[in-house]
C-alpha cells in the first residue's frame, strides 16, 4: 500500500479532530476525501504531509513512517497542492514551478538550464505554456491551480495531496483540474488523495472514496461501491441521494430536487 | 541576468566612487585623483604630482569613508531584502526585529555611563543590537504560533522597550555633551569612518553578504506560505533562523560602526525588484551593489551640501520616503509587490 494510516488521532491543542483513523490507499489510485466542513479532511492531509504531528498513531507513506523522515525526504515522496496560493512578491509562473525542485537540489544551488527545460515540458503537458512567464499573482484562480499542479508534477513525488483544489474555481475549471489530475494519476502511476466538496466530482473522476464524519471514517472503498445513498446520507445528511438521468448518467442531487424530476 | 542592468550598475558605481573621491570641502580634481592612483603604483609624470596633504585626504579620509559607506549600504540593503523575503512582507526592514533600537540603546548606554571612546560605544551598540534580536526570537519561540508574524510583533514589542530605554537615557544625559552625541549617533554618520573601522566591519559584512548571495535562491521559497514551503522540502524554521542570524550580524555590525541609517533597507530592495524582478538569485546581488552605490552617493551629499555635515539618515529619509510615495501612486507601484519593470 502506498499510504497507510494506523490508529491516527490528531487535532489542535488538546482537542482531537480525527479519532483513531485507519485507512490505506493503493498505488496508482485517485482517491477522494469527502466530508462536511470540519469533518477532519484537511487535518488528515496535514498529518500525511507531516506538517501536523499526530497525537497518537502513525502515517506510513511508501513503507516509511513520515514522523521519522526529514522535510527533504518527505518532499521526495509527497507533494502538496494547496487550496490557493499567493506570494508577497510577484514571481513568474516558471519561477514558482521551479521551486518544486528544491528537495532535489544542493543547499547552495539554483535551477539549471536542464531544470528549466524540464519545467517547460511540464508546463506544455499541463497546458500553461502560454502564460508561464506571466506574473503568478496576476493569474486567475483556475490558472493558479494549474501552476500549482505543474509545480507538484515538477516535484515528482509518487504521492500527491490536493486540498480542495476546486474550491475557488468555476464549473468548467473544476472539471478541467479533475480530468487533468485523473490523467496524471493514470499516466504516471501516482497516487493522489484529493479533498472535495462536490461528491459528483468524486463520482465522475475518482477510483476510491473515503468518507469522513466528525473525525471518523464512515465508509471507504471503490467509488462505485462506496458512494451510495446510505453513505452519502451518513456523511452529508438525509437530503442527498444518487439519481440516474434519462441518459443513464449518475448524479448526486439533493433529495428535494430529485423528487420533482 | 540582464546585462544592461549589470552594465548600468557598474557605471553608476564608478560614477559614485569617482565623484565621492573628488567632491568635498577639500576638492580633489579628476586629474589629481588619477595622479594619486598612478603615484601609488609608482607611475609619475602623466598628471600633476599630488601634494602630501592631498594624498593624506585621499588615502586616510575619503577612501576609507567610501569603502565604509559602500559596505554598510550593501549590508543594510541586502539584510532588508532578506528580511522582506523571510517575513513575506514588502514593508519589512532590517530593524524589524529590534536590532536598530537595541544598538541605539547600547550606544546611548555607553555614552552616558561607560565611555566616550568610539570603540567602546560600537562594542556596546553591537552587543545590545544582538541582545534585542535574541529577546525578539526568545519571545517568538515561546509562542504556540510559530508563524513569522509572531516574530514581527515580538520585534515591535522589543523595539518599544529599547526605544523607551533610549528616551530615558536621553532625558538623563548631559544636554551639553552626551545628548548631542546620542542624538547624532541615532541619525548616523560616516564622519567617524576610518581604516580601523573598515577592518572590523568589512569582514562581517562581506562574509554575511557572500552567504546570503550563495543561499539566495532558497529565499524564494521562504516567501511562500509556511505549509507550502515545508511541503516543498524546506525546513522553514531552521532556514529562517539562518537568514535572521546572518542579516542581524550584518546590520548590527553596520549600525554599531556608523549609527542608525533609516529607509535604506526598505527602499533599495524595491528598486532592485523593479529592475530585475522578485527572484532572489538575481535580486540579492543587485540589491547589494545598488545599496552600496546609493549610500556612497548619499554620503557624498551629506558632507558636501552644507558647510557642516548632515547626518546620513536625514539624507536617506529625504530621498527614501518620497520614493516610497512614488511607488505607491505610480502604476509601477506594483513594485511594492515585486512586479518587474517589463
Amino acid at each position: 500500500m502506498t499510504v497507510q494510516i494506523k490508529s491516527l488521532t490528531a487535532g489542535y491543542g488538546k482537542h482531537p479532530v480525527l479519532h483513531g483513523i485507519n485507512m490505506q490507499i493503493g498505488g496508482g489510485k485517485l482517491c477522494a476525501l469527502l466530508g462536511h466542513n470540519g469533518s477532519g479532511k484537511t487535518t488528515l492531509m496535514r498529518c500525511i504531509n507531516a506538517v501536523l504531528k499526530p497525537l497518537e498513531g502513525k502515517v506510513v507513506v511508501m513503507n516509511k513512517d513520515v514522523a521519522m523522515l526529514s522535510r527533504v525526504q518527505i518532499a521526495k515522496i509527497v507533494s502538496f497542492v494547496p487550496q490557493s496560493s499567493h506570494t508577497a512578491f510577484s514571481f513568474s509562473c516558471l519561477e514558482m514551478i521551479l521551486m518544486g525542485g528544491v528537495s532535489r537540489m544542493k543547499m547552495w544551488s539554483a535551477p539549471s538550464r536542464q531544470d528549466r527545460q524540464k519545467a517547460w515540458q511540464i508546463c506544455e503537458e499541463v497546458g500553461i505554456a502560454d502564460f508561464v512567464l506571466a506574473s503568478f499573482n496576476q493569474l486567475s484562480g483556475g490558472q493558479k491551480q494549474l501552476v500549482m499542479l505543474a509545480r507538484a508534477l515538477y516535484q515528482d513525488a509518487p504521492v500527491m495531496l490536493l486540498d480542495e483544489p476546486n474550491s475557488h474555481l468555476d464549473f468548467g475549471n473544476q472539471h478541467k483540474i479533475m480530468s487533468l489530475v485523473q490523467h496524471i494519476v493514470k499516466q504516471r502511476g501516482f497516487t493522489a488523495l484529493i479533498t472535495l466538496h462536490d461528491p459528483n466530482l468524486a463520482l465522475n473522476y475518482c477510483d476510491e472514496v473515503i468518507m469522513l464524519k466528525q473525525g471518523h471514517i464512515i465508509a471507504s472503498g471503490p467509488t462505485e461501491l462506496t458512494l451510495n445513498d446510505v453513505n452519502l446520507q451518513g456523511t452529508f445528511g438525509d437530503n442527498i441521494k444518487i439519481d440516474t438521468t434519462s441518459s443513464g448518467v449518475q448524479v448526486v442531487v439533493p433529495r428535494y430536487l430529485s423528487q420533482y424530476t | 541576468m540582464n546585462k544592461k542592468v549589470w552594465l548600468s550598475l557598474a557605471m553608476l558605481l564608478m560614477t559614485a566612487i569617482v565623484s565621492s573621491l573628488s567632491i568635498g570641502r577639500y576638492a580633489i580634481g579628476l586629474k589629481e585623483v588619477s595622479g594619486i592612483l598612478l603615484h601609488a603604483v609608482g607611475v609619475d609624470g602623466y598628471f600633476s604630482t599630488p601634494t602630501i596633504e592631498m594624498q593624506s585626504v585621499f588615502w586616510n579620509i575619503r577612501l576609507p569613508r567610501i569603502i565604509m559607506s559602500f559596505v554598510v549600504g550593501s549590508g543594510i540593503s541586502i539584510a532588508g531584502a532578506t528580511f522582506q523575503g523571510v517575513f513575506r512582507n514588502p514593508l519589512a526592514s532590517p530593524d524589524i526585529l529590534g536590532v536598530t533600537f537595541g544598538a541605539s540603546f547600547g550606544a546611548a548606554l555607553a555614552i552616558v555611563f561607560v565611555t566616550q571612546v568610539t570603540m567602546g560605544i560600537q562594542g556596546c551598540a553591537f552587543i545590545f543590537g544582538i541582545l534585542a534580536v535574541l529577546s525578539t526570537y526568545f519571545l517568538g519561540s515561546r509562542s504556540w504560533d510559530k508563524s513569522a508574524a509572531v516574530l514581527v510583533i515580538a520585534g515591535i514589542a522589543v523595539s518599544a522597550v529599547f526605544q523607551a530605554g533610549l528616551s530615558i537615557l536621553m532625558y538623563i544625559s548631559d544636554p551639553y555633551d552626551q545628548l548631542a552625541k546620542i542624538y547624532f549617533w541615532t541619525m548616523g554618520s560616516f564622519q567617524v569612518a576610518s581604516w580601523a573601522k573598515v577592518q572590523i566591519t568589512l569582514p562581517i559584512v562581506i562574509i554575511g553578504t557572500a552567504l546570503l548571495c550563495i543561499f539566495s535562491w532558497r529565499l524564494n521559497i521562504m516567501t511562500l506560505d509556511e505549509e507550502e514551503a515545508l511541503s516543498l522540502g524546506i525546513n522553514i524554521f531552521k532556514w529562517r533562523l539562518f537568514y535572521i542570524v546572518i542579516s542581524t550580524l550584518i546590520v548590527a555590525s553596520a549600525v554599531a560602526a556608523v549609527g542608525s541609517i533609516h529607509w535604506l533597507g526598505l527602499i533599495v530592495p524595491h528598486i532592485a525588484r523593479y529592475l530585475v524582478g522578485a527572484e532572489h538569485k538575481r535580486l540579492v546581488p543587485v540589491t547589494a551593489i545598488l545599496g552600496g552605490t546609493f549610500l556612497v552617493l548619499m554620503d557624498t551629499m551629506a558632507r558636501s551640501i552644507l558647510t557642516t555635515e548632515i547626518p546620513i539618515s536625514i539624507i536617506t529619509s529625504i530621498f527614501g520616503a518620497p520614493f516610497l510615495g512614488y511607488l505607491i501612486i505610480s502604476r509601477r507601484g506594483g513594485a511594492l509587490e515585486g512586479d518587474r519593470a517589463n
